[in-house]
């Protein structure tokens, strides 16, 4: 699975543009399901016939926090504007990849009281990209105004835990091709592989209106508390097996979802967490509003330093969130 | 013939729910043009015309403007307000406003500087700003005004060489290129849907229940932006700047516009040399959002003529950029939109 997860977060697609990672996750896809839609929006729906008339959707958003290039001043320096939740201090010492060059993030100030002060109350207004340009001229041909990048961060195998960029959500996407693969479902799967999810649930909340499943459970990243004075109030912690969400700042998981995978979870032996979470939303909150209401729910991966160049998840939440998923999709029982 | 009516349309009063004026206005304007016209429920005007293509293109431009509505009538005679849409409570002490159907004019006050004490620095709010009617009693207000009455600013346009202003450019602008689009026999590309969409200001309430109900392939929003050119702006932070040409965005609060509708716009500016600038800021959101998330999913995107102070009672427009700003979405109409999807 490692292999699988690598390729997948070194795949840059911020919001937006997410063609490059359709394709990879459509090539891993394409001979394990019955049929697929790529929609108008960019979200690719895949899915696998069943015995049943219930729908089950799974979702995962194969987009990625990124910035956008918005100017590019005479010396050729380019300032940027977040394409989701992008914090500036993120960007101070770290690169940024555009599509045709890579650049290093800089802070303004003409003192070192200045940039103290800067990098103090940071925020756009005070960075800019690099990319080694003599002049706005060189630098527009490679990033032309309008250019999306992301973080430029590598892979890294600590062995049980595994670091690199836009674990947020491809470790989703992840689970979902493998669910996709191993799972010979009883009632009809659906799984979306969805876009623009970190600028607000834009490509889930038009997915449920087209499926119009029973229920749907997004597969997302969480948070985490197991760190050196980490948040006290809840209980996220890698390696203890996925999350069942029960609530977060944007929606409210259906008891029937929870109740369910915890069953599941129960009676396979599968480690499983508990998740509330104080800050922070899914896809799930866009499925469970769309058309007349969906059932609906979310799956997470404990994920420290969420939304940082440098995100850290334990392998096996993973893979007992895929034997989860597929023990969910293939439990010859109606959905509810 | 270009901004024919542009004038004209920001004097209108149509403060967000009360838009009635601002779409007869249209109506008559556009309906001998059109090859059909329906209101629907909410009150967008919708207006369509065929294409060589029967894929449907939707062009969305908000008739509703920033204004405020008679909250309660005090006991002398003023008026309690509150704001309908995003107001800076300081760029309106002392300005003319019209009241309800009967257009009442009034004046909203605040006490003068020689009673304020160290009080100049705190910017008022909507608690003790006031409109006077011209009147001592409650009753006889109540003869004039209702509660619920809409307040719209008074101001009426001129013009200046290349430059307008008045109320209301946002999106009296749009609402203007829109009907200009229809005027000019344009070789449409595709059946073309013209929405003149209600409550904008309000969060976006009308446009996607157009949407739903055309449902069309694309969509393109035709929007009056923020400037941010004024001195004390460094360049690079600036929204968009007034002179040149109209702002395409890439992205903005809730969603990044459609990757094929923005180098839609980008390369037919670039092939046919029309001036245009990208939007420098993302904050802010448009119909686009919401039209965007609707149905199953409408690709959309947002072409913006720049403008200065808007949401006060007096904004500024280059006439040039609304020029530019036509040509470039009637050059656009008459082009195919090519799904070559680059990253």
């Amino acid at each position: 699975m490692k292999e699988l997860i690598k390729k997948l977060t070194q795949t840059n697609a911020p919001s937006g543009r997410e063609l490059k990672i359709r394709e990879i996750i459509f090539e891993e896809v394409k001979d394990f399901i019955d049929g697929y839609e790529v929609d108008r929006l960019g979200n690719l729906i895949v899915w696998k016939k069943g015995k049943s008339n219930q729908k089950l959707l799974l979702d995962a958003h194969m987009d990625e926090i990124g910035v956008l290039a918005t100017f590019i001043d005479e010396k050729g320096f380019i300032r940027i504007e977040s394409i989701g939740g992008v914090s500036p201090y993120n960007l101070i010492g770290s690169r940024v990849l555009f599509q045709n060059v890579e650049g290093v993030v800089g802070i303004e100030g003409e003192t070192a009281e200045d940039v103290q002060k800067n990098t103090k109350e940071l925020n756009f207004d005070k960075i800019f990209v690099d990319i080694g340009a003599k002049n706005q001229e060189e630098a527009e041909k490679l990033v032309p105004l309008g250019s999306f990048g992301v973080y430029s961060a590598s892979f890294t195998d600590l062995g049980k835990r595994i670091v690199s960029k836009a674990m947020d959500d491809r470790i989703g996407c992840a689970i979902l091709i493998d669910t996709i693969k191993r799972a010979n479902p009883y009632n009809d799967f659906y799984g979306a592989f969805s876009v623009q999810e970190e600028v607000g649930l834009v490509g889930a909340s038009v997915v449920a209106f087209n499926i119009n499943p029973d229920v749907a459970i997004a597969v997302d990243v969480t948070t985490w508390s197991d760190t050196p004075k980490g948040p006290k109030r809840m209980s996220l912690e890698l390696g203890k097996g996925p999350c069942i969400k029960i609530k977060d700042s944007a929606s409210i998981s259906d008891r029937r979802v929870v109740e369910r995978l915890r069953d599941l979870a129960e009676s396979q032996n599968i480690p499983y967490q508990l998740e509330i979470l104080l800050r922070g939303g899914t896809d799930a909150a866009a499925l469970q509003k769309t058309a007349a209401g969906i059932v609906s729910g979310t799956l997470s991966i404990p994920c420290r330093y969420v939304h940082s160049p440098h995100e850290m998840i334990d392998v096996d939440d993973a893979e007992n969130a895929v034997r989860l998923l597929q023990a969910l999709a293939e439990e010859p029982k109606a959905l509810i | 013939m270009n901004n024919l009516y542009l004038k004209e349309l920001t004097e209108l009063n149509g403060v967000s729910g009360y838009e009635r004026r601002v779409r007869e206005f249209i109506k008559e304007k556009i309906k001998d043009r059109v090859s059909g016209m329906e209101e629907d429920i909410l009150g967008n005007l919708i207006a369509w015309k065929e294409g060589k293509n029967s894929k449907k293109l939707m062009l969305c431009a908000h008739m509703d403007e920033v204004g405020f509505m008679v909250s309660n009538i005090e006991e002398d005679g003023k008026l309690s307000i509150i704001p309908i849409g995003g107001i800076d409570p300081r760029t309106i002490i002392g300005k003319k406003v019209l009241i309800g159907e009967k257009e009442i004019p009034g004046v909203i006050g605040y006490k003068a500087i020689h009673l304020q004490r160290g009080e100049e620095l705190t910017p008022p709010s909507f608690e003790n700003i006031k409109i006077d009617i011209g009147v001592n009693k409650k009753t006889d207000a109540e003869n004039k005004v209702k509660i619920g009455d809409f307040v719209a600013f008074a101001t009426k346009s001129t013009v200046n060489g290349d430059w307008a202003s008045g109320k209301a450019l946002d999106d009296r602008g749009g609402c203007s290129i829109l009907i200009d689009l229809i005027e000019d026999n344009i070789g449409l590309f595709y059946t073309t849907y013209f929405v003149f969409s209600t409550q904008e200001e309000l969060g976006l309430r009308g446009a996607g229940v157009a949407a739903e109900k055309i449902s069309p392939d694309f969509a393109v929003v035709v929007e009056t932006t923020t400037s941010g050119d004024n001195p004390e702006f460094p360049e690079a932070r600036r929204s968009t700047e007034l002179g040149r040409g109209p702002a395409i965005s890439p992205a903005h609060s809730g969603y990044v516009i459609d990757e094929k509708l923005f180098y839609w716009m980008l390369d037919n500016a670039k092939e046919n040399n029309i001036l245009y600038q990208i939007k420098r800021r993302t904050v802010g959101g448009t119909d686009a959002r919401r039209i965007a998330t609707t149905l199953a999913g409408i690709p959309s995107a947002v072409i913006s003529i720049p403008s200065r102070y808007i949401h006060s009672p007096m904004s500024v427009l280059n006439l040039k950029d609304y020029e530019n700003t036509l040509r470039l979405i009637a050059t656009s109409l008459t082009k195919e939109v090519k799904d070559e999807r680059t990253y």
